[in-house]
């Protein structure tokens, strides 16, 4: 059975630490902005941490909630993309074909969870920070979109060498650049086909949650919520 | 009642003569169209950076142009359809201009969804061409619908722009000399003013016209897809089809208007372009002014009511937030002003009070293009990823040179073509407005009588 | 000889000879070093070491063959190498288990920073103007060689000083040995976060002069005072992981957190209830829980080493009954009495304290009543509560437990060292070293650091970076960055086992930069005599081998192998006080004598009515104390509260700003009693109303282009404040007063704040 890639993300274990930040842009080539651009919002983050406020001091609380790309079965990008940079493959991921790109923008309108950046001017690395680039990853140009591909040259890496070794990809044998630095494990990615997954057993969760779901993107990352203190302690 | 060689020659005069203030606006005209140019030329060479937008204000100015300049161009052609096939005789001095502008403005407008592209070089992917690698355009997606609608409208109107001039064409042919008379025999296409293809001609126009009433009305429909079918907050709605058509028609409408007033002034065309013709559009611009108050109170009531989250961030950003100083000199500039100038019959029939109303419509009408797209843009779903925009440079100069171009296209055209179709007027036979009652019934136009004028020589 | 060995040699000499052949380097082909193993596009993962927080946890490096500028013979080339791609936590190592932080994989830019200094430089213009040329390493040892031996034949060996950021492992006995050897006074240390009370209170209340290894994984209630153990405070990674099991990693049971502390951290965010106790206060509140455990008899009362040591607590704590220590702590008695009681009857419960509460006068007190605390809840050495991490059975060169002697604050130390320079004392250091430590930045105004410092005759630094302490050196011997150096490290915290992390180089040095221990020890020959017979290795890599062979030698294992094993993990445990045992070997017996301790109330400088904020200035989750404040990725990475990038930010409660008349993004002057500041507010509601916060991290002078001139220092306003036995820098006793300027900039990566738009004011 095809694979079909999925997160979950468990708002009770995630701290706001940021480490799933560093760790997809050192990953995936992500350009630094640099301080002006920064200030016009132009900064790219493939993953962010939000954070809500909820109340005034002294009953003040903070949320947060790791956003990505949802991956969507039903993705409102790709039905907008007017040249197939954006489509959905077969293991169910949003690729983004970087070579198809012209700009346009209009999936970055389309998608509700704002997870689609631009490259408004060609990236520069301060040589010799280039020598950090991944060599699997594309370097993307000028006035194309780019956006979090589950780590897709790690997907595709193992599922090479599985089957050069003539076996079945199991559960846990790769991840995320994001899942892997985070902690404490508030990110899991894996197969939800495959039932015994635990990226599959945390989206039976009963806390388990789609971010907008009710736009009806069918997002593929299931957001567990935090649980009150009292619910099982009591 | 002027005579025909009068008329012939105030309506070819700007044809055949040109003088030292058309030069001069020529320059100046030119000179912010090249800084336009150049600033395109900087974009496509440094990157969209070099604009104000950014995550996650992905469309902004650009594409409030598309909209604007497509928009524009709906009055035109559909005016004059429409006009044609009520047989309303005070169109006729208004006909070309009307054309003109809906082939200018959609030429202008065409080339926003280029211009605004992260990688511009590449525009040709959006064609539907058999490529090497099988790959066509995403035909789910709104902007491969732009594509097409667009180009039928241009390809529509240009035939029926041209269609009217050839006789006007063979009659310029007629009256000079010199590389003018080759020019012009070359574009005449060999008209002889025969029954024959005076009965083609006018066969040709009212299949015309009847077809691009349709289309018109579909390419800004499409065009208003481009934000319905995204869920944005205050993007996907019904109302946005028949929205952006109204609103389409109200600022080409205007646009008509702005460009006739500045064709009398400036092409001395005083005794043809009449209080009558400017007192008869802004009736039309006064029913399209409640039109679109009509459609934004409606719009605006519903989403209120719902009191959905989402849509009420942009909602109320608009009313009364960060947006609202724009929002509210919109609702002046199209309603508040144009409707008491419009209403008021005395005030109407007065050109310079339909002039303010289409100037302060023109202004509005961008605007609330502008509005539709950035508050809602800001204001997604996720609080945490709402924005601010500003424009910068180079964006204005693009948008300053666009109002600039349409201006150089409309003196260059003005310079080849007479802008008053000269053949229809002669046919309904120019008279003082209020005496031509009885004659706009059967002034059909008169193939035979415009053959007479024509075979008289030039005295 | 082998193939393989063939190939390397000739290619290497090839190399260098055609590099000393040709012109211009960047024209040159590139020349084929074939390097181990690797096989173009194909990774080979390496371990190491993270040294960008003391928590020391492993990484393993993804290595993979690439094309580099390199300077080799003191030329500019381009050759084939392999080069760190990705830093990944080591899956191995007990300590971060595979994971790892932000900071942690923001490593890589310091080895590949365009601003890294690549020669030895020796300083040409005026000291601090930033002119330097370029000497080679012959001539740049033998300079500090005739300064230390000139020193030496003067009798004057005593007027060195080594000032360093905290040494651990093999590093810390190779430096002390040198001087020691040389009779030079032992190094002196400084960070700005150091801890240095929480580890003397440890010391005395259970006999480890260490940071305590939270076993929150089996923890049921965690009650912190103001330790941001979840983002910099103590092993953070560790800590997370543990978070993560304590939070969802048992089926039907969450624990539960609570934060006391005036300004709501990335730590605290994360709480199940936040008290925002005054600021200072902690300890007092900790002993009003007490209070009421112990008058309740909510727990069995057999009072522990700590409890002993506080002035009251036979008593049963009366000063500190709820309804006294609400007037003192700003938190309600019926809060109090519910907190004690949570605590109390959610075993296991365990107190952490650490950062702001401890940088006070009464720090000292504030630990000592957290750890009698944790006796109270019975979390001492006990599942779910505060362990010590074992001591490793090396013959030298740990960093803990620390001798009680060497316990003094580093501030203190720092200080006195100033002192000696700024009063001209006698045997005031004449020979300056430093290594890895900014104190022109990251100490207070009135020690005065800048113009003591530039009165030393001679100062050398081992800086890879100039920075505003190293612009003022005289030499400069540049360090290779971590990942090009041999790396161990003994954590103090963090796990239950005593491990010894090493890791051999990554990759190949890319400048011509000499490891720091290598330097040492070439100095060290150089000068011959007792100092060169201390250290009797070439390379430091000698030296670890030597301290491994020690290991195998009381192991019984074969030579060589253990040491071998340890490079290819990258850490080597002998299994003492394992996680297995659960149970560290808490040393009472070692406890030095102490006099009663009394709680007292925070002193803070500045008074009240002039300067009616505390301030608050806080350990950065990208920056840390401003040490990686040249790495664009920790630039450009959204601090987690306030998402602000590229700069800094004053956090201001909105009450409190809007008497003040201060919108969100104006530019606020903050003056205390000893200087003044200029930085945008930023309106939080995770504030108290009379405590204004900065983060630390901004304001370098002289740092590189990220770093530079970018934001302010808080730091540069703090008093000089201490904790009175330790000397530990008092960081949170400062108070400061607020105006307006004008407009500023905030570079916020985030829009709105809250989730319902409507509850927006700043939009």
């Amino acid at each position: 059975m095809a694979h079909k890639w999925g997160m979950a993300v468990d708002l009770d274990r995630c701290t706001g630490c940021e480490a799933c930040v560093v760790a997809c842009r050192a990953e995936n080539n992500v350009p630094t902005a640099g301080e002006d651009q920064a200030a016009r919002e132009r900064v790219i983050h493939w993953i962010r941490v939000e954070r809500y406020w909820e109340g005034e001091f002294p009953d003040a609380r903070l949320k947060f909630r790791p956003v990505l790309c949802q991956q969507c079965d039903a993705a409102p990008c790709e039905a907008v993309c007017p040249t197939y940079a954006s489509y959905h493959n077969q293991e169910g991921l949003n690729g983004q074909i970087y070579n198809r790109c012209i700009g346009t923008r209009y999936c970055a309108n389309a998608c509700p969870y704002t997870v689609r950046f631009f490259n408004f001017y060609n990236p520069v690395w301060d040589k010799p920070l280039h020598l950090q680039l991944n060599p699997d990853v594309s370097v993307r140009e000028v006035g194309i979109m780019e956006k979090c591909t589950f780590c897709v040259q790690r997907i595709k890496a193992a599922e090479i060498e599985a089957a050069t070794d003539k076996r079945g990809l199991k559960d846990g044998d790769f991840t995320t650049a994001c899942a892997q630095s985070c902690p404490p494990k508030a990110l899991v990615f894996g197969d939800l086909n495959d039932p015994t997954s635990e990226v599959s057993r945390l989206a039976r969760s009963r806390r388990a949650t789609l971010l907008l779901g009710e736009l009806g993107t069918l997002p593929k990352v299931s957001y567990l919520e935090q649980d009150s203190w009292h619910s099982e302690n009591d | 009642m002027k005579s025909v060689d009068q008329i012939n020659h105030d309506l070819l005069r700007p044809v055949v003569h040109t003088s030292g203030r058309f030069w001069l606006v020529f320059v100046i005209l030119g000179s912010v169209v090249l800084a336009a140019v150049g600033a395109f030329a900087y974009q496509f060479w440094e990157g969209i950076g070099v604009w104000g937008i950014n995550r996650p204000v992905f469309w902004a100015f650009a594409i409030t142009n598309f909209v604007f300049w497509i928009g524009i161009s709906h009055a035109g052609t559909l005016i004059s359809a429409i006009l044609r096939l009520a047989n309303a005789t005070w169109r006729r001095p208004v006909t070309r201009c009307a054309e003109v502008i809906t082939v200018f403005a959609l030429m202008i407008g065409g080339m926003f969804p280029i211009i605004h592209l992260g990688r511009p070089w590449l525009f040709f992917w959006l064609v539907p061409y058999p490529s090497e690698r099988q790959i066509w355009p995403q035909f789910r997606s709104p902007l491969a619908w732009d594509f097409f609608a667009i180009g039928t409208y241009l390809t529509g109107s240009i035939i029926f722009l041209l269609l009217p001039i050839i006789p006007d064409w063979a009659l310029v042919r007629d009256k000079t000399s010199g590389w003018r008379h080759g020019l012009y025999r070359v574009v005449s296409l060999g008209w002889r003013g025969t029954p024959r293809q005076w009965h083609r001609l006018e066969t040709a126009m009212h299949i015309m016209a009847v077809a691009i009433i349709p289309v018109a009305v579909s390419v800004h429909t499409i065009v208003s897809w481009d934000f319905a079918m995204a869920p944005v907050p205050m993007w996907h709605s019904t109302i946005f089809g028949p929205y952006f058509v109204a609103g389409a028609i109200f600022s080409g409408i205007a646009g008509l208007i702005l460009a006739m007033a500045f064709l009398r002034k400036l092409l001395h065309l005083e005794e043809y372009l009449l209080p009558i013709h400017f007192d008869n559009l802004g009736k039309l611009l006064l029913m399209m002014s409640l039109l679109w108050f009509y459609f934004v109170f409606a719009e605006r009531l519903t989403t209120w009511y719902g009191n959905e989250p989402a849509e009420m961030a942009v909602f109320w950003v608009t009313q009364r937030g960060s947006f609202a100083p724009l929002f509210w000199t919109m609702v002046f500039c199209n309603f508040l002003i144009p409707f008491p100038l419009l209403a008021i019959s005395r005030i109407r029939r007065t050109i310079t009070g339909v002039v303010i109303a289409s100037s302060t419509v023109v202004v509005g009408m961008w605007l609330e293009r502008f509005l539709i797209i950035v508050p809602s843009l800001s204001h997604k779903y996720l609080p945490y990823t709402y924005g601010h925009y500003r424009p910068t440079w180079v964006e204005i100069t693009i948008l300053v040179g666009t109002f600039a171009a349409i201006g150089l296209l409309y003196m260059l055209f003005a310079k080849f073509v007479p802008i008053i179709s000269i053949w229809e007027l002669k046919a309904g036979g120019h008279q003082k407005p209020a005496a031509r009652a009885a004659e706009a019934v059967s002034a059909r136009t008169s193939p035979m009588g415009a053959k007479e004028l024509e075979l008289r020589p030039e005295s | 000889m082998e193939r393989r060995d063939f190939f390397k040699i000739s290619a290497i000499t090839g190399a260098a000879a055609t590099l000393d052949a040709c012109g211009k380097p960047e024209q040159q082909l590139i020349r084929f070093i074939p390097d181990e193993d690797l096989v173009p596009g194909i990774a080979t993962w390496k371990p190491s070491v993270c040294t960008l927080c003391p928590a020391g946890c492993g990484l393993t490096v993804r290595v993979m063959q690439g094309d580099a500028e390199v300077v080799r013979n003191g030329k500019l080339g381009l050759i084939r190498m392999g080069l760190a791609k990705k830093l990944e936590g080591n899956p191995q190592h007990p300590v971060n288990r595979g994971k790892l932080c932000a900071r942690g994989q923001a490593g890589l830019q310091i080895t590949y920073n365009p601003d890294r200094v690549r020669h030895p430089l020796k300083r040409l213009g005026a000291r601090g103007s930033g002119e330097f040329q370029e000497i080679s390493w012959d001539d740049a040892v033998k300079e500090l060689v005739s300064q230390l031996s000139t020193l030496g034949q003067k009798n004057e060996a005593g007027s060195v000083a080594f000032l360093t950021r905290p040494l651990h492992g093999q590093r810390r006995t190779l430096v002390e040995v040198f001087l020691k050897a040389f009779g030079a006074p032992a190094p002196v240390s400084y960070e700005l976060f150091d801890e240095a009370v929480l580890r003397r209170a440890n010391l005395l209340s259970f006999g480890h002069a260490q940071l305590p290894t939270l076993d929150l994984a089996r923890a049921r209630y965690v009650l912190s005072f103001g330790a941001d153990f979840l983002g910099t405070w103590n092993s953070p990674v560790a800590q997370a992981i543990g978070y993560g099991e304590f939070r969802q990693g048992r089926p039907g049971l969450r624990g539960k957190f609570v934060q006391v502390e005036p300004r709501l951290s990335q730590t605290g965010a994360n709480a199940d209830e936040w008290i925002p106790a005054r600021m200072g206060s902690e300890g007092m509140l900790a002993l009003s829980l007490a209070h009421v455990i112990l008058n309740q008899k909510l727990r069995p009362s057999s009072p522990g080493h700590a409890a002993s040591l506080i002035s009251g607590w036979a008593q049963g704590l009366p000063d500190y009954a709820p309804e006294k220590a609400e007037k003192l702590t700003d938190v309600p008695a019926a809060k109090i009495v519910e907190l004690a009681q949570e605590a109390a009857s959610h075993e296991p419960a365990v107190g952490v304290v650490g950062g702001a509460p401890l940088a006070q006068a009464n720090g000292l007190a504030t630990a000592i009543a957290v750890n009698a605390l944790n006796e109270l809840l019975g979390s001492v050495d006990s599942p779910g509560g505060i362990f010590f991490t074992a001591a490793p059975p090396f013959a030298a060169g740990t960093k803990l437990p620390e001798p009680p002697e060497r316990s003094q604050g580093r501030f203190g130390a720092l200080n006195a060292v100033l002192q000696e320079i700024l009063l001209d004392r006698p045997h005031s250091p004449k020979v300056l070293l430093l290594h890895d430590v900014n104190p022109v930045f990251a100490a207070p105004p009135d020690a005065h650091v800048q113009a003591a410092v530039e009165k030393v005759p001679f100062i050398a630094s081992f800086g890879s970076f100039v920075d505003e302490t190293s612009v003022l050196a005289d030499l400069i011997l540049p360090d290779h960055s971590p990942l090009e150096s041999w790396l161990d490290d003994v954590p103090e915290s963090g796990l239950l086992a005593a491990v010894a992390t090493v890791a051999p180089p990554a990759l190949y040095a890319l400048y011509n930069t000499r490891a720091m221990p290598d330097v040492l020890l070439d100095v060290a020959h150089q000068l011959g005599g007792n100092v060169s017979a201390s250290l009797p290795w070439k390379t430091y890599d000698e030296m670890l081998q030597a301290a491994f062979a020690d290991v195998e030698k009381k192991a019984g294992a074969k030579s060589g192998d253990i040491w071998k094993k340890a490079q290819a993990d990258g850490w080597w445990s002998s299994g003492e006080g394992s996680a297995a045992s659960g149970k560290s070997r808490l040393s009472t017996s070692g406890t030095p004598s102490h006099g009663a301790v009394t709680m007292s109330e925070p002193q803070f400088d500045g008074a009240l009515e002039e300067y009616p904020f505390s301030f608050l200035p806080f350990a950065s989750t990208m920056l840390y104390d401003g040490s990686l404040a040249h790495l664009p990725w920790m630039q450009e990475t959204p601090d987690p509260l306030s998402t602000a990038m590229w700069g800094s930010w004053v956090e201001i409660n909105p009450r409190s700003a809007e008497r003040l008349g201060i919108r969100q993004g104006d530019l606020v002057e903050v003056t205390s009693q000893h200087g003044k500041l200029q930085a945008p507010a930023l309106l939080s509601p995770g504030i108290a109303p009379g405590v204004v916060a900065m983060p630390v991290g901004q304001g370098h002078g002289n740092f590189g282009r990220y770093a530079g001139h970018r934001g302010a220092n808080p730091v540069s306003i703090l008093a000089a404040a201490v904790e009175p036995e330790t000397g530990a820098l008092a960081w949170a006793a400062t108070r400061v007063k607020i105006s307006r300027v004008g407009e500023g900039k905030l570079i916020l990566f985030a829009g709105g704040m809250r989730e319902n738009a409507a509850e927006d004011e700043n939009r």
